[in-house]
């Protein structure tokens, strides 16, 4: 039975189905007409036009397949260029797979199983071995689809370099032995060193592209290429991540100065475990903001309603119904009144009751060029933490809260460069949406240092007593002589510094392809969570929210 | 001010049906006996009210239970003056209550709770078992049977350091989470009054669901849910409809995710007794 075309979109929905037969995040999408099921270890492709059976049936194949390791890539490899083998070996394997994890299995796709198969072989190995020998096996049902080597290998391999949702298989039995799978996050380390701070997919050709286009955007003048410029900067402020700026600009609200210099924060070494002082500049550079667009805040993914009953003061309320204590004053005028034969009024207690605001936020946005990368949604990362970063701005903002967003990105210790979007005392209006929409990811992310100022921005403009810092970042700590095991170090302590001193400390990762592991090395004990897509903010915000300011509410009491 | 505190007297009721799964019921009863304080973890729904319940009937003492929420306050718990006529009366909190006669108070989600609140549980908790009441000025010796119970949901990723160390710390903790699927399927049949084989079918849905780690759920299918689920079988509902209803429409809001959740519904429950959806088989060998 073939159904119509609005079929392939409910494919989609078996995403969830796939995802739980094989403990991994799987997405289903519509394959090439008439060809057999397969999977690249993330999308599951099923031809649209089949029945929703065979869909369904093809779909717990090659779940399986992946949830008991029949696809990992040391077996995989031998199968490449090899069809007739690769059929075989799905003969057997595909029902040691199933019959693996039989038990998650729905009752009516039990049936699937041939368990005098399934015996044949009791690991991939095994079953490889056994579709290598003679011995003679029953083509797999048509239902079953196939193994393609290639797309498969590639895709693990990208997978390897820390991938969006990839989840490691939480079932013992399907998992790599503990020290290989140690092995595997080393190498994430590795591949982040020479592929992510770069922002390219770690290819020569990426980094030119992306060279060539800094260059582009340099200055006001036009293009030193032959190109015809992408839009025309006027701006007497150079705009290019990476260039020398003049930071003495008549608008620095500082009438010192100091922060139009610079000011020099110290790094935290953690291989002679000890401070470097006055280590890295940090500067304020005024925002490209004249002829872009101001960006449009489309979405607010419903954050103001979980934000809004947080950073409350307490206040004590007089005159209320109940409350914890007697208003002794109200008291007695009730009794007065009762004694004078009126009716007394009834609200006689004290009450505390959250009604004041009393929270201050600087939200760090991470512009280095790793944001440029395309998320798991297809927009780049920066896309989706700048929808974040206004949402959350405009949501604190029209709550009442006092907010600020400054960008970050580095070019080497001497040039830590942070782009005021919204100081604090600065309205919420069209051009700090220009501001934001100015920014351009590029450079790279010393994290540590743009922490520290924020820290320092916040504890003297912040004005209130909550105060908390939010860090949206890919989680990629890189720069000239900052690698990632030394940045993340560093950055563990700057946070911990800032909570020391009474700010909460927050970081969210948007949509990024840094796994979680990597997010704990560099986010230390802060809060800090993964949201693979923006609209799944409004879910975590709140809790992620509290637990970051009663982190710094409990040292600001020791502190006292 | 609104009461949370209900205090269940366990004479002559049957006991609450709880299977063990470990020796969390030894490691109560010993804590129990030496008057430590107990913190229960474990995800929502898991069965930690109903543990302590059981553990109440078992040790035949009172329980009174708080749900914690985040405008808790000290008065709450301890107790506070009201006005009556022209006479100030005292009114003891659900704390102070359980303190006086000596039962079990369990302070259910106690991180819910403001940070000043939870801290007049630490005389309570430690060796002292004091509870100082400012408003009276007075300071009481809990009662000997007096045991305090607080339940904790470790949370979403990292957020787990909630509770205060100084106050894990005075607790003698027991991990609880949902239970192996044989002993769930016995807990779902046994409490919504369904089949066995119909509470496998609900059973392997809800393991697939934890099985799910990024779906934008709330929270994953508890054994609370899934019970759910059977008594609205159990009271007539076909199993689709009963599942949409109990373990779909409350883990998630997203009509996409809710989608998938319907699909992964139709599937895991297509073969129920009642059930409807495609029972084909496939018509191989």
């Amino acid at each position: 039975m073939r159904r119509d075309e609005g079929n392939s979109e409910d494919l989609g929905r078996l995403g969830l189905l796939a995802s739980a037969l094989a403990s991994r995040t799987l997405q289903v999408a519509p394959g090439e007409s008439g060809q057999p099921a397969w999977t690249d270890g993330r999308v599951v492709f099923v031809d649209a036009g089949e029945s929703p059976r065979e869909q369904l049936e093809a779909l717990t194949v090659q779940a399986s397949l992946l949830a008991a390791g029949s696809l990992d890539p040391d077996v995989v490899r031998r199968l490449t260029r090899r069809p007739v083998l690769a059929r075989r070996y799905l003969a057997v394997e595909a029902h040691r797979a199933l019959a693996a994890i039989e038990d998650r299995l729905p009752r009516t796709l039990c049936s699937l199983v041939d368990r005098d198969v399934a015996a044949r072989a009791d690991s991939p190995a095994a079953s490889l071995t056994t579709a290598r020998s003679r011995e003679a096996l029953a083509d797999p049902p048509d239902s079953f689809g196939t193994i393609r080597p290639r797309p498969l290998l590639a895709s693990l391999d990208q997978a390897r370099g820390s991938k969006p949702g990839q989840q490691v298989p939480s079932e013992p039995g399907s998992r790599l032995p503990a020290e290989l799978a140690e092995g595997e996050v080393d190498d994430g380390i590795v591949t982040d060193l020479f592929s992510s701070p770069v922002g390219g997919g770690g290819s020569l050709g990426r980094l030119l592209g992306r060279l060539l286009r800094a260059v582009r955007r340099l200055g006001g003048g036009g293009p030193p290429g032959a190109d015809a410029p992408t839009h025309r900067t006027r701006t007497p402020t150079p705009g290019g991540p990476g260039t020398a700026f003049s930071t003495a600009t008549a608008q620095t609200a500082d009438p010192t100065g100091a922060e139009a210099r610079g000011l020099k924060y110290p790094e935290w070494d953690v291989h002679e475990r000890r401070y470097r002082p006055e280590w890295c500049m940090v500067r304020e550079v005024e925002p490209r903001s004249k002829d872009v667009e101001p960006f449009v805040v489309s979405d607010r993914y419903g954050l103001r309603r979980p934000l809004a009953r947080l950073g409350m003061g307490l206040d004590t309320c007089h005159r209320q119904a109940q409350g914890d204590d007697i208003d002794i004053d109200a008291a007695v005028e009730a009794r007065v009144e009762m004694m004078a034969g009126s009716a007394p009024e009834e609200a006689v207690y004290l009450d505390s009751l959250r009604r004041r605001r009393d929270l201050a936020v600087l939200l760090l946005l991470d512009v280095s060029g790793s944001t440029a990368e395309p998320g798991a949604t297809g927009q780049t990362v920066h896309e989706q933490q700048r929808g974040v970063a206004a949402a959350l701005t405009v949501s604190l903002h029209e709550i009442g809260d006092r907010v600020a967003l400054y960008a970050f990105h580095s070019q080497g210790r001497s040039a830590v460069h942070l782009v005021p979007v919204k100081r604090f005392d600065d309205d919420l209006d069209a051009l700090v949406m220009r501001r934001l929409r100015g920014l351009v990811p590029g450079a790279y992310s010393r994290l540590g240092a743009a922490i520290r100022h924020a820290g320092a921005v916040l504890k003297d403009r912040g004005a209130t007593s909550r105060r908390l810092l939010v860090v949206l970042s890919d989680g990629l700590a890189y720069d000239h002589g900052y690698e990632p095991a030394y940045g993340a170090a560093d950055a563990r302590r700057a946070l911990a510094e800032a909570r020391s001193q009474g700010v909460g400390c927050l970081c969210l990762s948007i949509g990024a392809s840094t796994d979680v592991e990597a997010l704990g090395r560099v986010f230390g004990s802060a809060a800090h969570a993964t949201i693979p897509r923006p609209e799944q903010l409004g879910h975590v915000i709140g809790p992620l929210f509290r637990s970051a300011l009663r982190s710094a509410e409990v040292r600001r009491r020791v502190t006292r | 001010m609104t009461r949370q505190a209900d205090i269940v007297t366990t004479t002559d009721v049957p006991r609450p049906y709880y299977v063990p799964l470990g020796n969390e019921e030894q490691v109560f009863t010993a804590a129990f006996r030496r008057r430590l304080s107990v913190v229960l973890k474990g995800p929502t729904g898991c069965g930690k009210t109903r543990f302590v319940e059981a553990m109440a009937h078992d040790l035949g003492r009172p329980l009174i239970t708080v749900a914690c929420h985040d405008d808790l306050t000290t008065a709450d718990l301890v107790g506070r003056f009201l006005l009556r006529g022209g006479e100030t009366e005292w009114v003891d909190g659900p704390l102070t209550r359980a303190v006086r006669e000596g039962a079990i108070c369990y302070l259910d989600e106690v991180v819910e709770a403001r940070q000043d609140t939870t801290v007049v549980l630490h005389p309570l908790a430690d060796h002292r078992r004091q509870l100082p009441i400012e408003r009276l000025g007075i300071t009481l010796d809990a009662a000997p049977g007096f045991c305090l119970v607080v339940s904790y949901n470790p949370g979403y990723q990292s957020i787990l350091k909630d509770l205060k160390d100084s106050t894990r710390q005075r607790m003698v903790a027991i991990e609880l989470g949902f239970p192996p699927p044989e002993v769930e399927e016995e807990v779902v049949a046994h409490e919504a009054g369904i089949e066995r084989a119909q509470a496998r079918e609900l059973v392997r849905l809800g393991q697939a669901i934890r099985r799910l780690e990024t779906a934008g759920l709330r929270e994953v299918a508890s054994t609370r849910v899934l019970i759910a689920a059977g008594q609205l079988i159990a009271d007539g509902l076909p199993p689709r409809e009963a599942a949409l209803a109990a373990v779909a429409g409350p883990l998630t809001d997203d009509a996409t995710v809710t989608r998938g959740l319907l699909e992964m519904i139709d599937v895991y429950l297509a073969g129920s007794p009642s059930g409807e959806g495609d029972g084909r088989r496939r018509g191989e060998d």
